[in-house]
């Protein structure tokens, strides 16, 4: 069953535009680091930067937001939603077969960028074990973002501008001022996997959480996004008649 | 209006709110199998009290059951109920088959069952030969019945359909009809709602009339047909002599009141049939040329506002 919803979801989604889009803007860090390509004599650093810059704080958050609250948030919105809600489909299923398609999606758009724009910077082996573990850390991080988006769209049908402020607002600018807001912020459990990977000397990404705290969180918080999700969908409602 | 075990639908004194705007206010009724029409003007609350039988909105208060189980959070109930809705709920970039291939698929059918009922749906709604189209490409009243063929694929016992004759030439309606009613004379039970009475007359054996949220009235089709006919009605009279006419009318009992308004007569009949019989022979009395008789307030609006009013439909 949740194959069947998968599939039609991921159907949804590569018909889309904005997906094409997407891809676009993730094949930037690519370009950039084509162009970076022989500068600086460190390639670690170099491809922490770019990944740090481009891909963790763009490409990853925005491609997880869009697919996650276009997964089920849209449909929801233009009421095509209702021919899946009115099936005998355990709402628990519809949310895993949701989350498949918008976290995999994101995993293999951001991964993919954070992948290609790395292995074009990272010239020996330490750069490329770093290279590595980023995609790791991206990987997990589109799971998480996406669980946490697609719960929103089920919320509210303002999920885009809550996503854009929780990523710009509270991970860009409050997360540099306040540590503690690092608790509760994906990018953070994201570098700080990086780092946990990447091996004991090399730490690109500095003062970060600790590896299984950021595990234990991106978990918490993907299961409570999860346990939401799933909850309100169960309660979900059509809009009042025009 | 017991809840019987034949009832296979119940609304027990079910409110729903939005804020403050009432849209359902203390409805209660039951509906059986066979073809009831849910009748009322646009905005009376049809597709709210559809959508709560659906289990898509939460009754803010009483107790909605389909075939016994109550309707919200409840997805198991979606194995005996088929909705048709008002909104465009088809995704565009399916085909017709694919997307009711896919509503029996997620009714749990197995692919090959799945195919075949697909089919047996599409062809039931007349969509075979246009199946591999995008439905993005559908008319209005195709993409209706494909809507229709997705809420049957699983063969429910019940079906909710909101306007479905909404976007249908007139013989797609006539289709449409023989369908319900095939569909109902199987035992299924079907409540479809409308705004248009001539469509709820010729298919609907028990109708529900809802009025600014409440149900203004309930049973059989003759019964509220006879309530609206022998409603107060208005007529406008133009005559040689109106005043005459006017106090050769008022005498009797039956004419509720005269007026003279913009140079014509209005007269205000208890009922249309005795004012019928009662105008020639007032005039004739009164020795008055009638030049013109026409009634007013024939809106369907009217009727249901009267019909609301207290002890006039129950």
């Amino acid at each position: 069953m949740i194959a069947t919803i998968a599939a039609a979801a991921a159907r949804a989604l590569l018909g889309r535009r904005r997906t094409v889009l997407i891809v676009l803007f993730a094949a930037v860090p690519v370009l950039v680091a084509l162009l970076a390509r022989d500068r600086g004599p460190n390639a670690t650093e170099t491809a922490a930067q770019l990944i740090d810059l481009l891909v963790i704080r763009a490409v990853l958050p925005i491609t997880a937001l869009v697919l996650g609250t276009a997964a089920l948030g849209s449909e929801l919105e233009d009421g095509t939603a209702i021919f899946l809600l009115t099936s005998p489909v355990a709402r628990w299923r519809i949310v895993a077969a949701k989350l498949v398609v918008a976290a995999g999606g994101s995993a293999l758009i951001a991964g993919g960028s954070a992948l290609l724009a790395g292995l074009v910077v990272a010239v020996d082996d330490p750069s490329r074990g770093f290279v590595a573990a980023a995609v790791v850390g991206v990987i997990v991080g589109a799971v998480v973002y996406s669980a946490l988006f697609l719960a929103a769209s089920i919320v509210t049908s303002r999920a885009l501008i809550l996503g854009l402020i929780y990523t710009l607002v509270w991970e860009g600018t409050l997360a540099s001022l306040f540590a503690g807001t690092r608790l509760f912020s994906v990018r953070q459990y994201v570098l700080s996997i990086t780092d946990a990977i990447g091996g004991g000397s090399a730490h690109p990404f500095g003062d970060t959480l600790d590896g299984a705290t950021a595990v234990v969180l991106a978990a918490v918080v993907l299961g409570l996004g999860l346990a939401v999700a799933i909850d309100r969908l169960a309660s979900w409602e059509i809009g009042p008649a025009d | 209006m017991s809840a019987g075990a034949l009832d296979s639908i119940v609304l027990d004194h079910v409110s729903r709110w939005f804020g403050n705007v009432v849209a359902v206010n203390d409805v209660s009724f039951t509906v059986g199998p066979g073809v009831t029409g849910l009748l009322g003007p646009n905005g009376a609350g049809k597709t709210t009290v559809l959508s709560i039988l659906a289990g898509l909105l939460r009754p803010s208060s009483g107790r909605a059951t389909v075939e016994g189980r109550s309707t919200w959070r409840d997805p198991e109930l979606y194995r005996r109920l088929g909705l048709v809705p008002e909104r465009e709920a088809v995704p565009a970039y399916l085909t017709g088959e694919q997307f009711v291939l896919l509503r029996a698929r997620l009714e749990g059918l197995d692919p090959g069952t799945a195919r075949t009922a697909a089919q047996r749906a599409l062809e039931t709604v007349e969509l075979a030969d246009v199946g591999g189209r995008a439905t993005g490409t559908y008319s209005k009243g195709m993409r209706q019945r494909a809507k229709l063929a997705a809420a049957l694929v699983h063969d429910p016992r019940v079906l909710l359909l909101d306007e479905p004759f909404n976007g249908l030439d007139p013989r797609q309606r006539i289709h449409m009809i023989g369908l319900l009613r095939r569909m109902a004379a199987e035992g299924r039970t079907i409540l479809f709602s409308s705004h248009i009475l001539e469509e709820v007359e010729r298919l609907a054996e028990r109708i529900l009339v809802i009025y600014a949220g409440r149900l203004a009235a309930a049973g059989d089709f003759r019964e509220i047909r006879r309530l609206m006919t022998d409603r107060p009605h208005t007529v406008i009279v133009r005559s040689t002599d109106d005043r005459r006419l006017a106090g050769s009318l008022i005498v009797d009992p039956a004419i509720l009141g005269t007026e003279l308004v913009d140079g014509h007569l209005r007269v205000r009949a208890a009922d249309y049939g005795t004012l019928a019989r009662l105008l020639p022979r007032a005039a004739r009395d009164a020795a008055v040329s009638l030049h013109e008789v026409r009634p007013i307030d024939e809106s369907l609006e009217s009727v249901f506002a009267y019909l609301v009013q207290p002890g006039a439909g129950r």
